[in-house]
């Protein structure tokens, strides 16, 4: 719970100074439990019509009910619930059938009325795990399942804007009411990697369910983590310390592995670690301890008496699974074996559900998986991160990329021309692959008699280095096909050629 | 004279002998009067007077299309949204608030051409049972301006009482509506819990309020009752059963072959010493003719009665200081403002701001709800005070198993003087307060319909109300007995 009057207090400068000596970093294990928040992507919020939406002006998406004025009541959000459900469902949790929602008092000047309404007791989706391939503290690389230890629905607090105004805290209340689902881990991750990792795999989770858009920058995905210590071997938990303030997977990363020496350098140095909030200051990779008026909050949590119980009913639930979109690790699998892929490919086809589904498409055009694989790790995806494509669709078609593979396939341009049509095809997409390779002449000269003549006249031109191919050495051969494309200027076909010196030599 | 029935403003309408206008001009004529009793904190004169000749026209263009409340004034106690209007719930902390929508119950009688003529004083959030705790000062009753009319709906009550509009709007969350009718001599209903919807009512404690409407009759309830009732998607507990012609509700007589009618009446409302003599006397009057009509009526006894009090005003006011919350000087309503050149702090704000706008009753009640879900006592009073509401439930039930209605006197005494229970420098005793509502509470802590009408007066000429409590929805033969009841 923020409190409003925080200034950060910086830890004494011995213990962040302190290098950590390599024997201390195998002594002692980092036990670490993250909390993460996703807004959901509903078009209205968690428990009002107010449109939900980032961006818009300050204080426009807000109701009676948003600004709780007197007399307004909560009504929860169907699709919200079935959004925390895929995701249960995605993560192999319990779904809880009969949903509480309890009012978590406190006060706040962005929490309109006075109590947040979350999950309590019952979240709706209990257990569950999401599978990982990350580097211990070791270095060593491990499989591990990340449990979960449930995850529920609650609705975002408004923002405090501090620093429009001088004199005074602004508030945009916007964002009050958003649809959260709060994951939280049991404390079963070990390094900085696995939190890096189980992030990362969260985000393509929820990216792929359509149920968040996982931007960690623009506060739609945020993650608190909790690090403690203890002596490898010791099986009892240490004194766990909260870190806020993580705005980048980076950033989760480093604070965990910040606070994991702090904590060692203070246990080492005789300082005894307090259960306790901290902040990572991302420019000085250090964590700062908040001062804290109260050190308990009792939010006084009970059942929100405006609320029916939201009962998820086996049809209901069913509607759900059959919604379900093809998660990563099912399309990883299809990629490996119905298209033959290596897992590195699928590996990086899978990373977001846009690409591995233009893949897709692309692949029911053209029986040449690979070549799509090919285009799409490399040119596609360059221009996918040159270009900001988060907010339109990509402009070349997976009809039009196929009809490309089909060119090169046929002969009909070569392999660097397709690059230059490629480029041809991002800017103008109402022409196709031909069309544009025929207007820029990057057409592959597969007319025998032209190519014959440019053949007779390099041999002519190299008798000697003809005699040497005759009596053997075989590897003059490029030599040959080299002069020709060069005369050629790129545009003759090379197997074609190839073809041609061969018999002309023979 | 005012008019003590709907169905006589409906003839004289249609006969012309009146029209809108000059009902709205006599009952505000009627309120300058009585300002003395302090029943409106807001009189919406020209609007009203506006609407009456809009209704007017209307039934002279066609008087077959005229709405189900045609020409009936009514007033809304200050709890209620009305969009436009001011709102404060009897409080400071809501100064200069302007509802910005209008509760669906006020929406549906605005829908059947109700006219509004003002907002009515009660007890701050509803909080009291002697409307002595409005930041709007005390209301009288008309019966004897020196009492109290009962809380806390107390405006609503007297302004019927007292003819200064037909009917009110209140809300019921441990008797509110209930107990002032009683005082002062009309009929006031509280519906099933999740009868009518509760979106624009500024909640006290959400599991327990109930709007009600306050009348002369309960031909005028029932009307009322049958216009707000409902199914509404702004408020998920609300019930969605189809509403009944509540209005046209009837029993069949014993003598067309009806059954008898199996009333229960609680032992305690004609024994207990802690029941005044007079009200003991008229309680038993009443039970006398039911029987002398042929009806069974038996004594029954609760036996969670003592507990009826504790546990509803541990779940009560924990729900209260939470409902509160909201009001917080930050949005809307009273913000404290800083002694000149102290700088301005958040904490202190809140602090100010809720102290200087709630007043004792609230803020005691506010703590006694925060201390009940405090994390350290919430199992000893908050889960236990949830348990017993369970017990309650059951045992109530079983009654019902066995009888249709339950027998009460509303209150255990008739209204008292000003002060008397609610002096906080002399040593009275709050408990003494809390106590008028040991009748009428059990069907909020149910949620179970109840109706009160008058039964008589005392030796000091004040109302004595009888209660009747019947299973939940079965608001149609609550109201038809009430009405047979009333009419002896």
């Amino acid at each position: 719970m923020p409190m409003l009057n925080l200034l950060p207090i910086f830890a004494p400068m011995q213990a962040e100074s302190t290098v950590l000596t390599p024997p201390l970093s195998t002594t002692y294990e980092a036990v670490i439990g993250l909390e993460v928040h996703c807004q959901l992507l509903t078009n209205s919020k968690m428990f009002a019509a107010d449109a939900n939406a980032f961006g818009a002006e300050p204080n426009t998406q807000v109701s009676v009910i948003t600004l709780a004025h007197p007399g307004a009541l909560p009504k929860a959000n169907r699709v919200a619930v079935e959004y925390a459900v895929r995701m249960g469902l995605a993560c192999g949790s319990a779904i809880t059938r009969r949903n509480i929602f309890a009012r978590k008092n406190y006060f706040y000047p962005d929490l309109p009325k006075g109590y947040q309404l979350s999950q309590d007791k019952g979240p709706i989706c209990v257990g569950g795990q999401i599978p990982v391939r990350a580097k211990g503290f070791d270095g060593t690389l491990r499989d591990t399942a990340i449990q979960l230890h449930h995850i529920h629905l609650e609705e975002d607090a408004g923002k405090s804007i501090h620093d429009i105004d001088p004199n005074a805290t602004c508030l945009d209340y916007n964002r009050a009411g958003t649809p959260l689902i709060e994951m939280v881990t049991e404390p079963c991750l070990r390094s900085a990697d696995e939190a890096g990792q189980f992030l990362t795999e969260v985000r393509r989770l929820v990216r792929y369910l359509g149920i968040c858009d996982g931007n960690l920058e623009e506060g739609s995905l945020r993650c608190d983590v909790n690090v403690s210590i203890r002596p490898k071997g010791v099986t009892e938990l240490g004194t766990k310390v909260e870190v806020k303030n993580l705005n980048s997977i980076r950033n989760v990363m480093r604070a965990v592995d910040a606070e994991f020496r702090r904590q060692v350098m203070l246990t080492e140095t005789g300082g005894r670690i307090i259960q306790e909030t901290r902040l990572f200051d991302a420019d000085l990779g250090q964590t700062a301890g908040m001062r804290e008026k109260e050190t308990m909050n009792d939010y006084r949590y009970f059942p929100d008496p405006d609320l029916m119980p939201v009962v998820i009913s086996d049809a209901w639930l069913a509607n759900i699974q059959a919604g379900m979109p093809a998660l990563p690790r099912d399309l990883y699998h299809k990629l490996t074996t119905q298209y033959g892929l290596p897992d590195y490919d699928a590996a990086l086809l899978t990373e977001a559900r846009e690409l591995v589904e233009f893949y897709e498409a692309v692949c029911a055009e053209t029986p040449h998986y690979k070549a799509a694989s090919n285009w799409l790790m490399g040119p596609v995806k360059a221009q996918l991160s040159e270009k900001n494509l988060r907010d339109r669709q990509f402009p070349v078609s997976a009809t039009a990329l196929a009809a490309l593979i089909r060119l090169i396939d046929e002969g009909t341009i070569s392999q660097t021309a397709a690059q230059t049509v490629f480029g041809l095809m991002v800017e103008q997409p109402e022409r196709s692959p031909a069309e544009l390779a025929t207007a820029q002449g990057l057409l592959q000269n597969r007319n025998t008699n032209d190519l014959q003549s440019l053949i007779d006249g390099v041999l002519a031109a190299w008798p000697d280095k003809v005699e040497q191919y005759r009596k053997g050495k075989k590897n003059l051969l490029g030599l040959f096909v080299g002069e020709v494309m060069k005369k050629s200027k790129g545009s003759a076909d090379p197997k074609l050629v190839n073809q041609l010196i061969m018999n002309a030599l023979s | 004279m005012p008019y003590r029935s709907f169905r006589s403003v409906q003839a004289d309408l249609a006969n012309g002998t009146t029209t809108c206008r000059g009902l709205v001009d006599d009952y505000l004529t009627r309120i300058a009067e009585n300002a003395h009793l302090n029943a409106f904190t807001e009189v919406y004169a020209d609007e009203a007077r506006q609407r009456a000749d809009e209704l007017d026209g209307r039934r002279a263009e066609n008087p077959v299309r005229i709405g189900r409340l045609h020409g009936m004034v009514i007033g809304l106690k200050d709890v209620l949204s009305h969009a436009g209007h001011g709102l404060q719930a009897g409080s400071h902390i809501l100064s200069g608030f302007t509802a910005q929508f209008t509760a669906t119950a006020v929406e549906r009688l605005l829908a059947e051409d109700a006219i509004i003529i003002g907002r009515q004083n009660c007890d701050e959030f509803a909080m009291g049972s002697s409307n002595e705790s409005s930041a709007f000062g005390v209301v009288r009753n008309a019966a004897d301006p020196e009492r109290v009319p009962g809380g806390s709906s107390g405006g609503s009550a007297v302004a019927v009482q007292a003819g200064l509009c037909l009917a009110s709007i209140g809300s019921d969350t441990g008797g509110s509506v209930r107990q002032p009718a009683a005082f002062c001599g009309v009929v006031g209903l509280k519906p099933t819990y999740g009868r009518i919807s509760r979106w624009g009512l500024v909640a006290y404690a959400s599991s327990f309020d109930c709007i009600g409407p306050i009348a002369n009759t309960p031909a005028d309830v029932a009307l009322l009752l049958e216009v707000m009732a409902g199914a509404d998607e702004f408020d998920s507990t609300v019930s969605t059963r189809p509403v009944a012609a509540y209005s046209q509700a009837t029993l069949p007589s014993l003598a067309s072959g009806g059954r008898p009618v199996r009333v229960a009446y609680l032992i305690d409302g004609v024994e207990s010493e802690g029941v005044s003599p007079d009200i003991r006397r008229a309680t038993q009057g009443a039970i006398d003719r039911l029987l002398a009509a042929g009806h069974v009526v038996e004594p029954v006894s609760l036996s969670l009665l003592k507990y009826l009090l504790p546990t509803y005003y541990i779940l009560t006011t924990a729900e209260a200081s939470s409902n509160l919350s909201r009001f917080d000087g930050v949005r809307y309503g009273h913000r404290a403002q800083p002694a000149s050149g102290a700088q301005t702090d958040l904490v202190e704000m809140y602090k100010q701001s809720r102290t200087e706008g709630f007043g004792p009753e609230v803020r005691k009640r506010i703590l006694l709800g925060t201390f009940a879900l405090s994390a350290s006592y919430y199992d000893a009073y908050y889960t236990k005070a949830q348990q017993v509401r369970r017990l309650v439930r059951d045992e109530t039930e079983r009654v019902f198993a066995n009888y249709d209605f339950l027998l009460t006197p509303t209150t255990p005494g008739s209204a008292f003087r000003l002060g008397e229970k609610s002096d906080h420098t002399a040593e009275t005793d709050p408990l003494q307060m809390y106590l008028a509502d040991i009748f009428t509470v059990q069907a909020n802590v149910t949620g179970y319909p109840a109706i009160s009408i008058p039964n008589g007066t005392d030796s000091n000429g004040l109302p004595i109300g009888i209660q009747l409590m019947a299973p939940p929805f079965a608001e149609e033969s609550l109201i038809a007995m009430a009405e047979r009841m009333f009419k002896v």
